[in-house]
């Protein structure tokens, strides 16, 4: 029953922090450009922007294609999002403090975030429209050419740390520079290639191409509205922000830092939003680039490189620099 | 029933349908989707033995990868617009003896083998590692010669004439 609660309340918690990062996103967008951005929803600055949004989308007219494949159409939105929702499953927001800390945590967290391509194609399949199975097919490409280089990247601080706990990783970065983006050359490099593939894998410009929009409209989800399209929304943003959370366990030391423990969780919450910040920089600052030099970033760079480098990372923890238990 | 028996027959359950539904259905698309609901019940079922490790690599490769490479080539063959692939099952009753026959097999194997008294250990995920580079170190690389034999063979059968 105490599981049921916690689960509950994580999951309201995660759509709050799903909810408020899209304003995030669109006020630091808005600063890059020289705006405001959101600003008289709410005093001050447009706080009450997400509530808003949301509440319209709940709202709308719900649209259902003649044409479309119905029940994969209507279904679609939820298989993408459930394992969107699933990823923060095994993630410890502080010791003890997490739904179920797997001995298998990250290959957890791997394997349910490949689940969430099955509710993309059902989308872009279902909606019976041109753009977004084009859409379902680009994101077939991207996902298989950037999948790899995620995993490997992500599994550099696993071989470090000897552990895919997710508790046991952040518990193997602990003192003064202990965190693995510090670790000499490997961190630096793994991280940057993760920060790489996690905006392939998460379809943001410049890596954008299965929802161009001045090609495909929305891409996959352009034939939904109302609430099903604030639920594929929604899973888009909380697959980020898992990601994010990842990203400061793995390689940013997840709940440690100065202070009392109990600001654990804020710690967390705060190096999760820079790796978010970080992807969002790189979307606001850049422009899409072609399919080919997608597909060749991933396969002539990326992969090689990831490999070698789990490569090397396994020459060094077997010559003791390791840092398990 | 204990929770545990209840899910399992709950997890057969799904499985048996959708595995049906991957061969009875005519729409080729709604088979594969049919396909990975049944992989991710099979990974449910290796959750429920207490096998996570296994769960998680089920979900990656099958779920995630072969999923992903069946809808990718389903894409590929059929036009974007125009007529759709049908799926006949022609020798559906002959595929039904055989698979009839497999499961007698099985069950026969299943009933007359000793199960052991309790589970395992909780965590074999670092035995397995030992397993495969130790004594099954030979064989593990064998498989992967196997793998590259078929990408070198698949990329033979489909280069273009010239």
């Amino acid at each position: 029953m105490t599981h049921l609660i916690v689960a509950f309340v994580l999951l309201n918690a995660i759509i709050l922090v799903v909810a408020y990062i899209t304003l995030l996103e669109r006020k630091f967008a808005a600063r890059m450009q020289s705006r405001i951005g959101p600003y008289y929803v709410g005093w001050p600055h447009g706080w009450l922007q997400p509530i808003a949004d949301a509440l319209k989308l709940m709202l709308k007219e719900d649209v259902v294609p003649t044409l479309s494949d119905r029940w994969v159409y209507n279904l679609a939105p939820l298989v993408f999002l459930l394992p969107c929702m699933l990823i923060f499953a095994t993630i410890p927001f502080a010791p003890g403090l997490g739904l179920a800390d797997l001995n298998i945590g990250v290959l957890f967290f791997l394997a349910v975030s490949a689940l969430e391509i099955v509710g993309l194609f059902m989308g872009g399949w279902g909606s019976n429209n041109k753009y977004a199975l084009l859409s379902a097919m680009r994101a077939v490409n991207q996902i298989i050419s950037y999948d790899l280089p995620f995993i490997f990247a992500a599994l550099v601080p696993v071989v470090l740390a000897g552990s895919m706990q997710m508790s046991a990783i952040v518990v193997a970065q602990q003192g003064l520079f202990g965190w693995f983006v510090f670790y000499p050359g490997i961190g630096q490099l793994a991280f940057l290639a993760y920060v790489i593939a996690t905006i392939a894998a998460e379809n943001r410009v410049p890596f954008d191409i299965l929802e161009a929009e001045s090609e495909l409209v929305a891409g996959f989800r352009v034939e939904y509205s109302g609430m099903k399209f604030a639920l594929i929304q929604l899973g888009e943003y909380a697959h980020l922000v898992g990601t994010s959370f990842l990203g400061a366990l793995l390689f940013l030391g997840g709940w440690l830092g100065p202070g009392p423990t109990w600001l654990g969780p804020l710690w967390f919450l705060l190096k999760a939003v820079l790796v978010f910040l970080l992807v969002t920089w790189v979307r606001w600052s850049f422009v899409r680039i072609r399919v080919d030099q997608i597909l060749a970033i991933s396969w002539k760079l990326l992969l090689p490189a990831t490999v070698i480098l789990l490569l090397a990372t396994g020459f060094v923890v077997a010559a003791g620099f390791g840092r398990g238990a | 029933m204990t929770a545990e028996a209840i899910g399992f027959w709950l997890v057969a359950a799904v499985l048996l349908a959708t595995s049906l539904a991957v061969v009875l259905t005519p729409n080729l698309f709604h088979a594969v989707l049919f396909l990975a609901a049944a992989l991710v019940s099979t990974g449910v079922v290796f959750l429920l033995l207490d096998a996570a490790f296994l769960f998680a690599v089920q979900l990656l490769l099958y779920a995630g990868g072969v999923i992903t490479i069946m809808v990718f080539a389903i894409m590929l063959t059929e036009q974007l617009v125009g007529e759709r692939l049908r799926q006949t099952s022609r020798w559906v009753i002959n595929g039904a003896i055989l698979a009839a026959a497999v499961f007698v097999g099985v069950l026969g194997f299943v009933v007359r083998s000793a199960r052991p008294a309790r589970p395992p250990a909780a965590d074999r995920t670092a035995d397995l590692a030992r397993a495969l580079v130790g004594p099954f170190a030979a064989p593990f690389e064998l498989l992967a010669v196997l793998l590259v034999a078929a990408l070198v063979g698949a990329i033979y059968f489909a280069r273009t004439e010239d």
